[in-house]
């Protein structure tokens, strides 16, 4: 169990910067703070493991770690750049650790266990990416920390790779507690237990993946996430009355292609993975649909009000 | 530039260049330049056709060889460099262009050796002439002939400063009376002058780096008031020589700063004169080792375990040991070649001298030099410079090539 409110301030040369956050991770439980680049949460995860000074609380398994140095708090932290030792081999790196423990976990099984085994006498230098990360995260685990912090660990890599790490990566992190930074909703859809959305060093919104993606409580987290967020004029009369806001959120899968509701106009086809991302325009209003190419430049669609939801706030 | 090289392999480069040296001297002492000049143009040519760093060398051992002084063989060899130099260019070209090349470069080699000879009747501005025109010329004709007139013209004003910086330590070497020099090698006094250059800069360079290793470190980490810090740390740069030894007096001399203490004219004095010279490179080439790595491997080792100690030992000094290691060698360098501040603190000191078992006296070699020169005269001071020279060469190339895994060298 992690549980934190933290708050921390940092300036540079002529900007100031806050970052804030009042959240908990239960046992077993992956977070993910998703955010665009610029918006503080890749801070907050380096505010968690201790590398900045910070006021408010940390607490990790019902232990106060607030005025701990980074080397008290058992976190095992994944950064985006690996951050391997030049100096040492794999093995070395993965080892690194165990003299400042007291059960650490043996380096050649990590390292086996995440299909680097046979590189664990290299350099450093002459692994590929996905190999490093392989690597840092067998050192990471190799300690047995209370909590991983993972700072965006497969931005850095080729997609082929990066879908074959993000599988073992879910694996690991299945029964470990686990605050993951991405800016990819692709990526936090698929390893998120909860999800926070950050922007601005503050936390926008918090819940499970269907009550974020699908159930947006602001059009900045409803554009974040990849939903349509329209004037409700577009919704057919019945299904607006019943909403009674403004605007709506909608996912782009929800709208259903030869419905009944209106007829919009084709404005764009884009392919996307094996599917197409369909733009369309009613009343003067896009939004994106997905499904098959459209025939025509015309095509009628449908709304379902259980997948409409309100938009209160910007 | 040296990753398309299919020769110049570092050894063979160093055995080049050990052996042109040899060379040197061999044809010097048997009064026979011409003899060296051929040598010279032909391994040059050898090391130029493999390498675009190769492209130096023939231009250099051109105006080496004029510089030297020679006969109409001589300046044809010259050409011949010169052709060499653009073979060279043409090397890296289809053939046509490199037929067009070297076509160009024996034109130049003819007008070389038909105008060199004349420009030099007129002295200092003659020479300054060709070599303006040497250089313009064969950038042209590289341009017309398709093949890289800026590599060349870049090339070979590159040269020419490179040979503004060799030619006098290749000459206060090489034009010397072997017997002199030897007679000086021999002199006790020589002996005991060399043992005190090498023995004090390495206390200073302890000394520096004892002390300048933790500021460079919080340097390179960065803190409110760095860079007034590091103005402070650069001053000794722009101080005089012979002023920075006069505060390093008014510091720790007589009725100074400690009482009970005075460092004139000692060893110790001797070491915090050079020290003060010399802290800035190694501290600021500590620093920059130490900036070099990335602070995310600091906190990956705090995160794994390691508090702040064990994370400077296992990890940040490991890796800026380098840069600690360069900052020794630039202090204790500069250190060797401090004259001003050492002459005032400390022109005689008494030191412990192994050989002798005893305390004795003696003179830093820079000082030493200098009171030779005004003594006895260029003669027997060249020799003991030439002498100085060569030992700190190696000590420099011994040096260079234990600390760093590739040698140090490119």
């Amino acid at each position: 169990m992690l549980d934190f409110d933290v708050s921390a301030h940092f300036t540079d040369a002529d900007t100031a910067f806050d970052v804030a956050a009042d959240l908990s991770v239960a046992d077993g439980e992956t977070l993910v703070l998703l955010g665009p680049s610029g918006s503080g949460k890749t801070l907050l995860l380096e505010v968690l493991a201790g590398f900045h000074d910070h006021g408010g609380r940390v607490e990790l398994d019902g232990r106060d770690v607030t005025d701990d140095p980074p080397e008290a708090r058992e976190f095992g932290f994944v950064f985006q750049n690996y951050a391997l030792f030049p100096h040492l081999t794999p093995r070395e790196n993965v080892a690194f650790g165990a003299r400042y423990h007291d059960d650490p976990r043996n380096p050649d099984e990590l390292l086996d266990a995440l299909g680097v085994g046979d590189l664990a006498d290299r350099s450093v230098e002459t692994l590929s990416g996905g190999e490093r990360q392989r690597v840092a995260l067998a050192r990471a685990l190799a300690v047995r920390p209370a909590a991983f912090l993972l700072d965006e660990p497969l931005s850095a890599l080729d997609a082929p790779t990066r879908d074959d790490l993000r599988g073992d990566l879910i694996d690991t992190l299945a029964d470990e507690t686990a605050v993951y930074v991405t800016h990819d909703r692709t990526t936090a859809r698929a390893v998120a237990d909860r999800v926070a959305v950050i922007a601005d060093g503050r936390v926008r919104q918090v819940g499970t993946v269907a009550d974020v993606f699908d159930r947006p409580n602001s059009s900045f987290v409803a554009q974040f996430t990849g939903a349509n967020c329209v004037p409700s004029t577009i919704l057919p009369d019945d299904v607006r009355a019943d909403i009674d806001a403004e605007r709506v959120a909608f996912r782009p899968e929800h709208v259903e292609l030869g419905g009944t509701d209106a007829t919009a106009d084709v404005v764009r086809v884009v392919r996307e993975d094996a599917t197409h991302r369909i733009t369309l325009r009613v009343d003067g209003v896009e939004f994106d649909a997905l499904g098959s190419a459209p025939d025509g430049n015309r095509v009628s669609v449908g709304f379902h009000r259980d997948h409409i939801h309100p938009i209160e706030q910007v | 530039m040296s990753s398309n090289s299919r020769i110049a392999t570092r050894p063979l480069v160093l055995a080049g260049v050990v052996v042109q040296l040899a060379a040197f001297a061999v044809s010097l002492e048997l009064g026979e330049p011409t003899a060296y000049a051929v040598f010279a143009v032909l391994s040059a040519g050898a090391l130029a056709l493999g390498t675009l760093p190769g492209l130096f060398v023939p231009p250099l051992a051109f105006v080496l060889l004029l510089a030297l002084g020679g006969s109409g063989f001589l300046y044809a060899g010259a050409g011949g460099a010169l052709l060499l130099a653009l073979a060279l260019i043409a090397t890296d070209r289809p053939p046509r262009k490199g037929v067009v090349g070297l076509a160009a470069a024996v034109a130049i080699g003819a007008l070389l050796y038909v105008s060199w000879g004349f420009l030099a009747d007129f002295g200092l501005v003659g020479y300054a002439l060709a070599l303006v025109g040497f250089v313009a010329l064969a950038g042209a004709l590289a341009a017309v002939a398709g093949a890289g007139g800026f590599d060349t013209v870049f090339a070979l004003v590159g040269a020419c400063i490179l040979l503004a910086l060799g030619l006098p330590i290749l000459m206060i070497v090489g034009r010397q009376d072997p017997g002199l020099v030897l007679e000086k090698a021999a002199n006790p006094e020589v002996q005991r002058s060399f043992y005190l250059t090498i023995f004090a800069p390495l206390l200073a360079t302890l000394f520096t780096l004892s002390l300048g290793v933790p500021l460079a470190y919080l340097l390179a980490r960065g803190f409110p008031g760095r860079p007034l810090v590091e103005s402070l740390v650069d001053l000794p740069l722009v101080v005089p020589h012979s002023v920075a030894g006069l505060a390093v007096l008014f510091a720790f001399g007589r009725n100074a700063a400690f009482p009970n203490m005075d460092v004139y004219p000692t060893l110790l004095g001797m070491v915090l004169a050079m020290a003060f010279v010399s802290a800035p490179f190694a501290v600021n080439a500590a620093r920059e080792g130490f900036e070099a790595t990335d602070d995310h491997l600091a906190w990956a080792a705090r995160s794994l375990g390691a508090n702040r100690w064990e994370t400077f030992k296992r990890v940040e000094a490991p890796l800026a040991v380098r840069g600690v290691l360069t900052g020794g060698v630039l202090a204790w360098a500069r250190c060797v070649s401090e004259f001003g501040a050492v002459a005032v603190v400390a022109y005689n000191v008494d030191v412990f001298y192994p050989p002798a078992g005893s305390d004795v006296t003696a003179q830093h070699a820079p000082v030493y030099i200098f009171r030779t020169f005004t003594s006895q005269g260029l003669d027997d001071s060249g020799a003991v410079a030439a002498l100085l020279l060569v030992l700190v060469a190696v000590i420099f190339v011994v040096v260079r090539t234990v600390a760093y895994d590739d040698g140090g060298w490119p």
